[in-house]
């Protein structure tokens, strides 16, 4: 623990450079108008700068790219509560009591409110990364191939199970996801797959470009089909509302506690910021005496989403640094950005790379400490940038995104693949096939299929490897209950509703 | 909305079978030291398929009792996602020939005078200041070599 304590230290130290201060503000800055922005989301920014952040040392390169993603937490607030517009997916819920409290006349208000939520999900999101992350590891390192196959077949069946989806297009999302990573040259025997003879496909499929065209691009074509009316609500930010958000926010503690803690565990499996904001607003509702308040300007329905949406963001950090198992789309796409610098996430990054893991966590405490008075400060400025008129910011964005998609590999071809998955994602989200499953198995296919092949060889052949304890069985166990919970809850209940309902014909 | 269902999991179905067919050519059973290249993909084809014909198999169902439910896309709606994907498609082609500045200058202008019906002035600020801009800050700062196309540095002598 001391350890730990010392190694925070040093992590600070290196955070605390003015080079990577620097960057972590420019980062945040530009991650809260990505928030703010239809189209430019989280793991479309990121993926965005990649390129541009290979020039950079790996520490302050990781850095900036995950500032983007706090900056891009705390901004999509701004516009779900201004305009009933959500930035980013996870401000959705926002929108729902954000907007109306706004309306109702108390803008500041709302924004404190969720800033004030947002900077507490963020500091037990952390907390849990500092202490936990060194104990994974830890445990992590006891995983051989088996085991790692094992927790992402976890992964993936968390999402068909629990995922809320129809289970079955989860599943063609994943495998989807799977084939396109697949494409390309085989690493083991050097084979083509998938080619078919044409030479644009020999280097598959690029999961930066696939994210910039699928979340991107997508989103654009979704956001201009509801037309563009962007009406918003003017707000300033001043003490008085500062002190009333502080006030108000300590009535509702539960509020606060559940949202951050549902943040924090649904952030650690992979689906991220988005389903826990849902999911910490559907409980706060359940378990609050004025339900009919909620949708109306309830403080609770700020505080909870929030709060969830940013633990979730950052304890996404944890397994996807312990385990190389990103905990939302958006962490997958910064471990994405870490693989090409050439550091493999997962245990050994703690043993090889101490300095870059502990910078990046003190980085995690800076970054969202920073953007929460960045964002309290400025909120009205980053308002202000969707008031200029859609029909020049759209162009302009669709222009980054090319940028993003061609200075992958230099390749033209990325761009048109970039256009072919924008239309794709619209395709996708209207027909409610989950996009995310897709670019997690997009990142993790060569990584999975390799982790399957080495336990297949050390078990000659013989599926059962993946079932030996101690450690893979449970794994694999929980991965297969998880997998078919959408068969086994419904028997469950018929069966309890069965007796039931006898008894009541009876009386 | 089931048509167009339908017709991703019919396009699923084929991805499926062309990967199938591939990793059966590639071969996918236990070779000399280890499972084969067309392993991994096989299975995750005949996945695939299972899927695509349950989904299928749904879909007709829901199709054949409740018909062809909300439209894909709503009405009016296809104007505008037609008017941001055909420029944008058209800047894409139009980089091979003439670099990716010089393209998106154009679209910014043609797409801010055709559907935003902006000002002139504001357009040609817009359109000449941002690529100009992203230009200095991604070929210059940051030394990301965007394309330059078949008569672009012709063009543009910088």
């Amino acid at each position: 623990m001391a350890g730990d304590f010392q190694n925070l230290m040093m992590g600070l130290g290196i955070a605390l450079q003015p080079y990577n201060i620097t960057v972590a503000i420019i980062g945040l800055v530009l991650g809260i108008i990505v928030g703010v922005l239809p189209g430019l989301g989280g793991a479309n920014g990121v993926a965005i700068l990649i390129p541009v952040v290979v020039t950079m040392p790996a520490t302050t390169g990781v850095i900036l790219l995950s500032s983007i993603y706090w900056g891009a937490l705390y901004g999509g607030s701004i516009t779900s509560i201004l305009f009933n517009i959500p930035g980013e997916p996870w401000s959705v819920a926002t929108t729902f009591d954000g907007y109306p409290m706004a309306k109702g006349g108390r803008p500041g208000k709302a924004l404190v409110l969720s800033f004030l939520a947002h900077g507490f999900g963020a500091v037990l999101g952390v907390v849990m990364l500092t202490f936990f992350a060194p104990i994974i590891a830890e445990f992590a390192l006891k995983f051989g191939p088996a085991e790692i196959f094992a927790v992402m077949m976890l992964t993936f069946s968390a999402f068909v199970g629990l995922g809320g989806t129809s289970p079955l297009k989860t599943m063609a999302s994943i495998l989807f996801g799977f084939i396109l990573a697949a494409v390309g040259m085989d690493i083991v025997s050097g084979q083509l797959r998938m080619t078919f003879g044409i030479v644009d496909l020999m280097g598959g499929f690029n999961f930066i470009v696939a994210v910039i065209g699928l979340f991107g691009l997508g989103e654009i074509f979704l956001t201009v089909e509801e037309g563009l009316n962007l009406e918003g609500i003017s707000a300033k930010v001043g003490l008085k509302d500062i002190r009333e958000g502080m006030r108000e926010i300590l009535r509702y503690p539960k509020a606060l506690i559940m949202g951050s803690i549902i943040g924090c565990w649904m952030g650690l499996k992979p689906g991220g910021a988005t389903p826990a904001s849902f999911m910490a607003y559907g409980f706060c509702k359940q378990s609050y005496s004025n339900k009919s308040e909620f949708g109306k300007g309830a403080s609770a329905g700020i505080i909870a989403p929030e709060a969830a949406a940013h633990g979730a963001g950052t304890s996404a950090t944890l397994p996807m640094i312990t385990l190389g198992i990103p905990g939302s789309p958006t962490m997958a796409v910064i471990m994405g950005g870490l693989m090409i610098f050439g550091l493999q996430p997962g245990p050994m990054l703690f043993k090889e790379h101490a300095d870059f893991v502990w910078g990046l966590i003190a980085s995690c405490w800076i970054g969202n400490f920073l953007g929460f008075f960045l964002v309290l400060a400025f909120a009205p400025i980053f308002a202000a940038v969707l008031k200029i008129r859609f029909a020049i910011i759209m162009p302009i964005i669709v222009y980054v995104c090319a940028i993003g998609a061609y200075a992958v590999n230099n390749r033209m071809i990325d761009v048109y693949y970039m256009l072919i998955f924008g239309v794709l994602g619209y395709l996708f989200k209207k027909l409610n096939y989950p996009i995310a499953p897709m670019v997690l198995a997009l990142v993790l296919g060569d990584m999975a299929e390799q982790a399957m092949r080495q336990a297949l060889i050390i078990g000659h052949g013989s599926p059962l490897i993946f079932f030996q304890p101690p450690l893979a069985l449970p794994i694999m166990v929980a991965a297969l209950i998880i997998f078919f919970w959408p068969l086994v809850s419904p028997a469950i209940r018929k069966l309890r509703a069965t007796p039931t309902q006898a008894s009541v014909k009876t009386s | 909305m089931r048509k167009a269902d339908l017709f991703v999991s019919l396009l699923f179905l084929f991805v499926g079978t062309i990967v199938l067919v591939d990793s059966v050519r590639l071969g996918f059973k236990w070779g000399m030291a280890g499972p084969e290249s067309g392993f991994f993909p096989f299975y995750l084809a005949v996945g695939m398929i299972l899927c695509a014909i349950l989904v299928l198999l749904n879909v007709a169902a829901q199709y054949r009792k409740e018909g062809a439910d909300r439209r894909l896309i709503p009405k009016g709606a296809l104007k505008p996602i037609l008017w941001v994907l055909i420029p944008a498609t058209a800047m894409v082609a139009l980089t091979e020939l003439v670099g990716l500045h010089l393209a998106a200058a154009l679209y910014l202008a043609f797409y801010m005078r055709a559907v935003g019906q902006t000002r002139w002035v504001a357009t040609i600020l817009v359109s000449l200041l941002v690529p100009l801009s992203l230009y200095i800050a991604f070929d210059k700062l940051f030394l990301v070599p965007l394309p330059q196309g078949l008569w672009g540095a012709r063009l543009i002598p910088f």
